[in-house]
């Protein structure tokens, strides 16, 4: 797999359709491996997974950046290679105006200073664990942050649109052969994918590939279409690591408390005053 | 839900109203003495005897034998029928009924003392916070609401006890009060020369000038019609039609009729349906129909395809809204309510809940919820008398010495609100209970775990039912660490490591909490919690209530309580609001 990740860093020069067929060569490269089955026959990925990198910071390529001053190199953004396939997210013109103003406004603007649930698929490569169940007719994945949670509905023939648009959408889910592929859809338009203003609205889809690599290691790929924002669909790939510790768990991580002073501030009565 | 019960037979009028749901309906009819006679006041609600119980108690009316379903209060019976409720009688043609008691500062301070959690009163307060107010060369006057939603004016005057007046809402109060004079007979008079009114044998009948549009139509609305007796439909015909009114339908005997008596309807000036009975008049006989009795086979649990007691599903706590958690005075003696007393239950509880919200969004709540209503008189199971034990004398005086709560218009900040106001949580115990929205309860397993995940604020957990370490000393959460294991179809959960900062009626940091979750049939899954903290009770406790399966839903409908927090910002903007306006008058009076 490393050998595909660099491969893939390789081929931004050679355009979309090489990129696209890449899909291709990572069925080939995972080919190989053969995962444990589920009690349905299909793919155990019951676990507690979590990304590692720096795609919550950027989901494109950044270099090293100051922060948060007062919280001195710890406030820092640490430099990091993008996840993007391709390099760049494809955005129309306004689009990248406006993703330039969130970035600007981002210690307030960043719905996840305000705790607010992340949306897909920023939750899955926020830096903390997450954990799938697969139940018998649904798959459920819960997030520690904000307590986002992501009920997946399996095999649904002509599923319905959601009645109404939330943060976390609404997942419909399939297995193509050993790779989990959820559409979600039905999204609010106002999350983020990322510390850096990135960016969608509720005219977003977004198309999953879940995929064991090894026994400790799943294949994330999601496609992104928002033809309001974006000149063409777009890709970010990134493995998911299992938690090894014997005693991991998604530790409830309610941040509310954290954000009021951003939300609230200007309306309270200091003790001091 | 399947309705357990079904009224067959109502007045013509409340007839299409009728749905799965129960709520009340009141008639008022007052009495006329050489004409017509107002003779009874309509009140639509969704538990008689519980009623006729309220209007007993706190308006002095008097059942009568062999009419379950009506009182007599002074000069005007009320008749109570089960029907729907759409909204309150306010703003409606008929915005409220009147009644005259001789000490209304005694009524006040009763009624207040009682507590609307504890009777369903409502106290109408004035704006300067008082609730009795003297009206100039009229008398003195209070209001107040029942709990189905009719507003009810309490006024001391000497001259007329018991039953005093109907208030209409009306476009042009004249013309409206000489329709009924013409129409029914009424005298034209003026009570203690300040307010324009028709008398009717003791019953007065005033109008108030609605200004805001047109007054609601009464039909379907907590005060569903007035009716008026007559001695002849014919004489009575002769009069309406030199109004220009007639009657919709002929007159006749309504089906169930407990006398031979005819009965028909007018619709009366500002949207006001009028009932028009001869003498004789004994309303109408409702038949209440038993729900099946359920299946006594034993029920098998069914298992997931791994092997393990099946809970999956979604689940609404909507049935179990009302119970209260311990058995009250008022059900002593008793181990089931009827389903009409749980219904009223509920709709009691909806409404306490839901006060402080707009009246739209309170009526259409108020038939939300189509699963029927729990008949579990407490939730407390143990111990067995539904009572919790006794407190610890040291919990006492840490109460005793506890500074008083902010109130929501004095918050300071987010935390003088409490966790739930911030959508942080309801706490470990709180977060399963029941409220007026949001009751869903998704259960979803995986080999060896469960997720069991709440629709209100939306909180999810993973209990894993395999042995695992828990959380070291040092990590405590709000909702602790759960540690789970079955012991036969039964999923039980032991809930460590909390971080004490929210309390269950004074539960302290050091609580253990034991839930139990056992699925008892196909569409209920029975849940119990014990709660042991010898710090504030001598002994533990147990609660218990259902869960219903709720095959509508495919997941919970996201509830991003705290993205959505508007209340919030709304609330401490009015408390700085207030803060500036007292800084204001401070800085004026120096």
């Amino acid at each position: 797999m490393v050998n595909l990740f660099q491969l893939i860093k390789t081929l931004p020069t050679l355009g979309l359709s090489l990129i696209i067929g890449t899909g291709s060569l990572v069925a080939q490269e995972i080919g190989d491996y053969e995962p444990r089955e589920a009690w349905d026959g299909n793919p155990d990925i019951n676990g507690i997974w979590q990304a590692i990198g720096t795609a919550h910071w950027d989901l494109e390529d950044h270099e090293a950046s100051a922060g948060l001053p007062e919280m001195g190199a710890i406030g820092s953004v640490p430099p990091g290679q993008g996840v993007v396939v391709g390099g760049e997210i494809p955005y129309q013109d306004w689009a990248l105006e406006k993703r330039q103003e969130n970035w600007a406004g981002r210690p307030t603007a960043d719905p996840e200073t305000k705790c607010y649930l992340p949306g897909v698929p920023r939750a899955t490569y926020l830096p903390y664990p997450f954990q799938i169940l697969q139940g018998t007719d649904k798959i459920m994945v819960v997030y520690g942050f904000a307590e986002a949670n992501r009920t997946i509905h399996m095999n649904v023939e002509n599923p319905e649109s959601p009645p109404l648009d939330t943060w976390m959408g609404r997942s419909y889910g399939n297995w193509d052969g050993n790779t989990l592929v959820v559409e979600a859809q039905g999204f609010l338009g106002e999350a983020w994918f990322d510390r850096a203003g990135n960016f969608a609205s509720n005219a977003l889809r977004v198309t999953e590939r879940y995929t064991p690599i090894s026994p400790d290691a799943l294949l994330y790929e999601a496609t992104i279409e928002d033809p309001t924002v974006f000149t063409r669909p777009w890709q970010i790939r990134m493995p998911l690591y299992r938690r090894l510790e014997p005693n991991a768990r998604v530790v409830e991580y309610k941040c509310v408390e954290f954000s009021e002073e951003i939300l609230y501030g200007h309306l309270m009565k200091k003790e001091d005053e | 839900m399947k309705c357990r019960t079904k009224i067959k037979e109502i007045c013509p009028t409340v007839a299409k109203f009728f749905s799965s749901i129960l709520s009340f309906l009141v008639c008022a009819i007052p009495l006329m003495a050489n004409a017509a006679a107002p003779h009874h006041i309509t009140i639509a609600l969704s538990n008689i005897s519980e009623a006729i119980s309220w209007y007993e108690e706190h308006l002095d009316c008097e059942v009568i034998a062999g009419r379950d379903d009506t009182v007599a209060c002074g000069n005007a019976e009320i008749e109570f029928f089960l029907g729907r409720t759409v909204g309150g009688s306010q703003g409606t043609g008929v915005d409220r009924i009147g009644f005259s008691v001789p000490n209304l500062d005694a009524k006040m301070a009763e009624l207040e003392s009682v507590g609307v959690r504890g009777s369903g009163v409502r106290l109408v307060r004035f704006d300067d916070g008082s609730l009795v107010r003297e009206i100039p060369g009229l008398y003195k006057t209070a209001f107040i609401t029942d709990p189905w939603g009719t507003k009810i004016e309490l006024v001391q005057d000497e001259d007329l006890y018991g039953f005093h007046h109907i208030q209409l809402n009306s476009v042009d109060p004249s013309e409206a009060l000489n329709w009924y004079a013409q129409v029914f007979g009424g005298e034209r008079a003026s009570l203690k020369g300040v307010l324009d009114g028709v008398v009717f044998d003791g019953v007065w009948l005033l109008a108030s000038e609605y200004t805001d549009g047109r007054p609601g139509i009464t039909q379907g609305r907590t005060i569903d019609h007035i009716g008026f007796e007559v001695d002849s439909f014919e004489e009575t015909s002769t009069q309406m039609s030199s109004v220009g009114a007639e009657f919709r339908g002929e007159p006749a005997v309504p089906d169930n009729g407990r006398s031979s008596t005819r009965q028909a309807f007018i619709l009366g000036p500002d949207g006001v349906t009028i009932s028009v009975v001869e003498p004789g008049w004994e309303g109408i006989e409702v038949e209440l129909v038993a729900a099946a009795s359920e299946s006594t086979e034993l029920y098998v649990v069914p298992k997931t395809p791994w092997g393990e007691p099946d809970l999956q599903g979604i689940w609404t706590a909507d049935a179990a809204h009302g119970i209260p958690l311990q058995r009250g005075i008022d059900v002593a003696g008793t181990d089931e309510l009827t389903p009409e007393e749980a219904a009223a239950r509920r709709e009691r509880g909806t409404l306490n809940s839901i006060w402080g919200y707009d009246r739209e969004w309170r009526d259409t709540t108020l038939g939300y919820v189509t699963s029927a209503p729990s008949t579990q008189v407490a939730m407390v199971v143990d111990p067995p008398n539904g009572q919790l034990p006794e407190t610890t004398a040291a919990y006492k005086e840490l109460v005793a010495n506890a500074a008083p709560r902010i109130p929501p218009q004095r918050a300071r900040t987010p935390v003088d609100l409490g966790t739930y106001v911030r959508c942080i949580t309801r706490g470990p115990v709180g977060m399963m209970m029941p409220s007026i929205y949001n009751n869903g309860l998704q259960i979803l397993q995986s080999p060896g775990n469960v997720a069991i995940q709440k629709e209100m604020i939306h909180e999810t957990r993973v209990i894993s039912t395999e042995y695992r370490e828990g959380f070291g000393e040092g990590l405590k959460t709000w909702l602790g660490d759960s540690h789970g294991r079955w012991e036969g179809d039964t999923l039980v959960v032991e809930v460590r490591n909390l971080n004490g900062r929210t309390s269950y009626l004074g539960s302290s940091e050091d609580m253990k909490l034991t839930q139990r979750f056992t699925r008892t049939g196909p569409d209920t899954l029975q849940y119990e919690f014990t709660v042991e903290d010898p710090a504030v009770w001598t002994e533990p406790w147990t609660g218990m209530f259902n869960f219903i399966k709720d095959d509508n839903q495919i997941e919970l409908v996201e509830y991003a309580c705290h993205e959505g927090n508007y209340g919030m910002t709304n609330t401490l903007s009015a408390a700085r609001t207030i803060d500036a306006r007292e800084a204001e008058e401070t800085e004026y009076q120096e």
